[in-house]
């Protein structure tokens, strides 16, 4: 069987099952995800046979496609689940931002911030002040401000970072985070103090998008749905951004001064400047997600970024895997759905509810989790799996 | 007005000497630790606090109040032993990121268990001295029995010890350990057992720090006692000098006069956003602390 | 070779085979919501045999010690009445998600969760939230709970932001609201302390600039006025609070009026102990509950707080009206969520206001009928004076007043479990510029339906 003939009959295979989907669909819901599912579907079944070689010589190119077809299967599903599932999907996808420029802070230059909650809440309490002040903003604009903000706080923050070795910097992120309620407290005329702000606008779904649904369903439902696709997307490219920048030059340079700092000077990597960037860039990964936050509450309080949410970014990156994309990954799902669990293992334990076992499993379950993590498999389950595969790939070698 | 004035700025000292003396504490017990084993011990203020918890519930089994003390103390050095064996041992040569996390990760679950034992309801622990301010001429001078109590114990613990580690031979071999681990196992020191020690003594100059924090009238004893503590004692250990013992004290001191000064002056919420300055400044000009002779770093 | 080839074709075929699945599962699951979607009864929450509400609560956490029992309260009441056979035959069906005040702590990681957690109560669907707890998390769904047309009934705080007809008509408060305590008091002050200096220590948000604003509508100008932040007493053990009482203690006065949380009136007395100063507090209904302020101060053999003036909407405990003995019959039928509780258990500040607007719900859907919708139920609860209902004065609400009680009477702390009343008189007043005055016509007594 020529190559062609396989690539084309799994294209067709991919056609003929997306055209299936797609009848059973349209109807009903959603005509116009049916149709790019169809089309994503196709271009994965005709790439799969030469995904090797694509991944080989174009890997921008491959990450591209993955991170498409990802994104649009999850933009696929979150039509048909309910709305607190998509909300709840959508918290954990941004939460999966934040971790990703801890991760990479962390895997890219083997520094650690305490205090990337704090410039989550940079992020959320721009994106707040701006739409209050500028209602009309398009969203993609006010993310971007967002993320400016985070940036410029983080270079802020970073500036005495490059010549701080890790503990001092982890101590100084940790001030940050503890500080952080109170800088808001102080400037309440801007932040709203302790009550917060509201953002002016909701976000609503466009009509192309409600005109999809039954006349009956709620704009709850459509205007969630436009929100977590929106966060979705937006995740999307964070994470094609950054896979692109941990295969570049940069990010090599970057471990090699996370692995052996002296020997990075000495091939004239500039520390400094390197250091910066990557502490620059997780601030702003951190502001981007604390945006979408906001745009998802609708508001933001200050209570939410203090120094408890720092200490779960951590929490979570590390279980989830520190220094590795899929760690972020693995992490926003255990964020989402970590109280669920919790809440669901209570009920079936027979456990007070009410009780002070109950009420602090969850810091018992994530404290004893991360210290295990960091004993006995620093990278997390992500390094964890990823280190099963590759000793079965070395058995078969073998 | 003349009086007034110097009354206030008495005052302000005074007071700002007795937080000081706290800060300093907890900055002199993080010092211990990263002398001794490098390690960064964001569990510094939980470890105590749990101690206090066990050394201080005997109270309700009428024991006189110096003996749980005491118990706190023998529960610190149970406490910091097993830390040091369990939980920091394997993590020596590993990446310096790695005891960090898991020092966060044993804040959260010690928080955790003595909030689901204890609960988080506020215990009041009595203070041994009268936390009533002393008065001279119907004024209140700002120094109480207790708070003066505070000052002594840090500077008495503080001293000793210095001479712990300056005039006894246990100090020498500490200091040996801490600083040439390879060479001192050779002049047969055992290396590990210092180690050990050197956390044992951070966690029990911690329980008297988590005491004093306890006794006073406005908290009582909670989880999570140390907390809001333990970033002012790490700044002072910052700009103090991570390696220096009298540098953390003394910087602690100043922090806690100038914090009071800031709070009584300017506005008590600016308190936190001055002493975030104070650190970044003072990182930006002396990376390695204030106070510390500043040396090469070991490749 | 293959080998490798057979390997990419059964992986694009997994691959395939998993979009359908996926897709399947997907469709069902579309199909089910399309339905459930197209069958919404017409009342949402409502059917023949039951009431669906719900509530966000802090379960959990730091907040939760003590506020995870007033849901819990009122949900003694509904089930109370159901084991009487419900209200106008319909069960009420109290559905509680716990949303950690917010605040993601280590004990409650998932937040945001005041948000996500009233999706879920949205998606139930809910006839109305209930008795929703805290000011900046019940600020967050206002919005939220308007678009979808939700009642927000009874928030569980003294904030002046449920009374708000006019743009979120949906939205009722319950408590008397800051200003009305703070005026109310304010006239005792001006009888009782006349011509002294009042100082004023609140909290840097809707509390304490509301409290002050109230405080000077009464007629009284402290001379000295500060506001504490939250984050900073948390963040230094409550020492950020004694500079504020050295400043009034300079500043002579010798009334000092607290609008705290219990921690901050904590560390408020025991500065002042520690100064030997010895003003008159008051002290708001918020921040005086006298079993949390004397904790602290128990192994001192010391209870600063004895003596201090505060306020009640509710009847003390030790008083002789007979929802205090329906309480206690009540809550001791409730084994589930009180267990151990029987009638030599002191019955707290939490439980009594749980077990308030619990009642109030429960008779404003009895007042509502067997058939209503959600705005016949809105109509007949702006339209109704409930007289007999276990606060001090009746519960009113209008159509351009949400804020349905505004009145209780000044209270003094005796002891560190109880507190008596300095007269028997209740005062009512409004939010804004009116006079105080005397309640004539008090609440009566328990509807027999209900007995």
């Amino acid at each position: 069987m020529s190559a062609l003939v396989r690539r084309g009959a799994l294209t067709l295979g991919g056609l003929v099952a997306a055209a299936v989907l797609a009848l059973l669909l349209a109807p009903r819901a959603s005509d116009v995800i049916a149709v790019v599912v169809v089309a994503a579907v196709a271009a994965w079944a005709g790439f799969v046979g030469s995904w090797p070689t694509v991944r080989a010589k174009h890997p921008a190119l491959a990450r591209a496609m993955l991170t498409l077809v990802l994104v649009d299967l999850v933009v696929f599903a979150t039509a048909f689940v309910s709305v607190p599932t998509d909300f709840n999907l959508a918290t954990g996808a941004a939460m999966a931002i934040v971790l990703l420029g801890l991760s990479f802070l962390t895997g890219a230059s083997g520094q650690i911030s305490i205090g990337n909650g704090a410039f989550m809440g940079v992020g959320a309490f721009a994106t707040a002040i701006w739409a209050n002040h500028h209602a009309t903003t398009p969203i993609v604009v006010t993310l971007v401000i967002a993320v400016a903000v985070g940036a410029l706080v983080g270079l802020l923050l970073g500036l005495p970072a490059t010549r701080l070795r890790g503990p001092y910097l982890a101590g100084m992120t940790l001030a940050f985070a503890v500080a952080f309620p109170a800088i808001l407290s102080s400037f309440s005329s801007w932040t709203g103090g302790d009550s917060g702000l509201q953002l002016p606008n909701t976000v609503t779904a466009p009509h192309w998008l409600t005109g999809l649904f039954h006349a009956g369903t709620s704009a709850l439902a459509t205007n969630t749905l436009w929100l977590t696709d929106i966060v979705m997307v937006t995740t999307g490219v964070a994470f094609f951004f950054m896979a692109n920048l941990f295969a570049s030059r940069t990010g090599r340079a970057m471990r090699l001064v996370r692995d052996n700092d002296v020997a990075a000077e000495l091939v004239g990597v500039a520390l400094p400047r390197t250091r910066v960037i990557a502490f620059v860039v997780s601030a702003a990964y951190a502001a981007l997600g604390g945006a979408l936050w906001t745009l998802l509450n609708n508001s933001v309080s200050p209570a939410t970024y203090g120094f408890a949410l720092s200490i779960t970014i951590l929490a979570v990156i590390v279980i989830g895997g520190i220094g590795t994309i899929a760690g972020a990954i693995v992490g926003g799902v255990v964020y989402a759905y970590s109280t669920n669990v919790i809440a669901w293992f209570v009920a079936h334990t027979g456990l007070n509810p009410q009780g002070n076992l109950a009420s602090q499993l969850n810091g018992i379950i994530f404290g004893a989790l991360l210290i295990v993590t960091m004993m006995f498999s620093p990278l997390g389950i992500a390094g964890t799996i990823r280190h099963l595969r590759q000793r079965r790939a070395a058995r078969e070698r073998g | 007005m003349d009086s007034f004035l110097t009354s206030r700025v008495v005052t302000d000292l005074l007071g700002g000497l007795t937080n000081g003396a706290i800060y300093g504490l907890v900055a002199l017990s993080l010092v211990l630790v990263w002398r001794a084993t490098r390690v960064l011990n964001f569990a510094q203020g939980a470890m105590p606090m749990f101690a206090t918890y066990l050394g201080m519930g005997l109270l309700s089994y009428h024991w006189p109040y110096w003996a749980c003390v005491g118990m706190c103390l023998v529960a610190a050095f149970v406490i910091g032993a097993l830390t040091e064996r369990v939980l920091v041992r394997p993590l020596y040569g590993k990446p310096e990121i790695n005891p960090i996390v898991v020092m966060v990760g044993y804040l959260i679950i010690l928080e955790a268990f003595a909030a689901a034992i204890w609960s988080t309801t506020p215990r009041s622990l009595p203070a041994p001295f009268s936390p009533i301010d002393w008065r001279l001429a119907g004024q209140p001078v700002g120094l109480s029995p207790f708070s003066l109590f505070e000052i002594v114990t840090a500077l008495v613990v503080m001293a000793a010890i210095v001479a712990l580690f300056r005039f006894t031979r246990l100090g020498l071999q500490l200091r040996a350990s801490a600083l040439a681990p390879e060479v001192s196992r050779l002049l047969g020191v055992r290396v590990g057992r210092m180690l050990t020690l050197g956390w044992m003594l951070s966690t029990a100059v911690g329980a008297v720090t988590a005491i004093l924090v306890a006794s006073n009238f406005f908290t009582g004893l909670t989880p999570q006692l140390m907390d809001g503590i333990f970033a002012f004692g790490f700044i002072a250990a910052a700009v103090g000098g991570l390696d220096s013992p009298v540098g953390a004290v003394a910087s602690g001191i100043v922090l806690g006069v100038v914090l009071q000064f800031v709070g009584d002056f300017l506005n008590s919420n600016a308190i936190i956003l001055v002493a975030l300055g104070i650190l970044i400044v003072s990182l930006m000009v002396r990376p390695n602390g204030l106070l510390t002779r500043s040396a090469a770093r070991r490749v | 070779m293959a080998l490798t080839q057979w390997r990419r074709v059964a992986a694009a075929g997994s691959a395939l085979l998993l979009c359908a699945t996926l897709a399947t599962a997907a469709t069902s699951i579309g199909d089910a919501g399309a339905a459930s979607r197209a069958r919404t009864p017409k009342v949402p929450g409502v059917t023949a045999k039951q009431v669906t509400i719900g509530a966000t609560v802090p379960l959990t956490g730091i907040a939760s010690s003590g506020y995870n029992q007033v849901a819990k309260a009122a949900n003694a009441v509904f089930k109370y009445v159901n084991s009487k056979g419900g209200v106008n035959g319909r069960r009420i069906r109290y559905v509680l998600e716990d949303d950690c005040y917010g605040t993601p702590g280590f004990g409650c990681t998932g937040v945001p969760n005041t948000v996500t957690q009233t999706q879920k109560l949205l998606a139930l669907p809910v006839f109305a939230t209930v008795g929703s707890l805290g000011t900046p998390t019940q600020d967050l769904v206002r919005t939220l709970l308007k678009k979808n047309g939700v009642p927000q009934l009874f928030v569980n705080s003294g904030s002046s932001d449920w009374n708000d007809p006019a743009q979120y008509p949906g939205l009722f408060g319950w408590q008397p609201s800051y200003p009305v305590e703070s005026k109310i008091l304010a006239k005792y002050i001006l009888s009782t302390y006349a011509n002294q200096n009042v100082c004023f220590l609140g909290q840097g948000d809707d509390f304490g600039t509301n409290g002050l604003a109230g405080l000077v509508a009464g007629g009284v100008s402290p001379v000295v006025t500060d506001f504490y932040s939250t984050t900073s007493l948390v963040a230094t053990n409550g020492a950020s609070i004694a500079p504020y009482i050295q400043a009034f203690q300079s500043a002579k006065c010798t009334v000092v009026y607290l609008d705290t949380i219990p921690g901050a009136t904590d560390a408020a007395l025991g500065a002042a102990l520690q100064l030997s100063y010895t003003p008159h507090w008051v002290i708001s209904s918020v921040g005086s509950d006298p079993q949390t302020v004397a904790a602290p101060f128990k192994s001192f053999g010391i209870d600063p707080e004895i003596g201090a003036v505060s306020f009640t909407y509710l009847p003390t405990p030790s008083s002789n009206s007979p929802w205090i003995k329906w309480m206690y019959k009540v809550l001791e039928a409730d084994p589930a969520d009180f267990p151990g509780f029987t009638s030599t258990t002191p019955l707290n500040g939490n439980i009594e206001y749980g077990v308030g607007w619990g009642v109030a719900f429960v008779e404003a859907l009895k007042a509502a009928g067997r058939n209503f919708t959600r705005a016949s139920f809105l109509k007949v609860l702006t339209h109704t004076t409930f007289t007999q209902t276990p606060s001090l004065a009746p519960l009113q609400y209008t159509p351009v007043n949400h804020q349905g009680l505004n009145a209780g009477q000044v209270d003094v702390v005796t002891s560190a479990t109880s507190v008596k009343t300095v007269s028997n008189t209740v005062y009512t007043t409004n939010s804004k510029n009116g006079p105080v005055t005397v309640v004539h016509r008090l609440s009566s007594g328990i509807p027999a339906w209900l007995r």
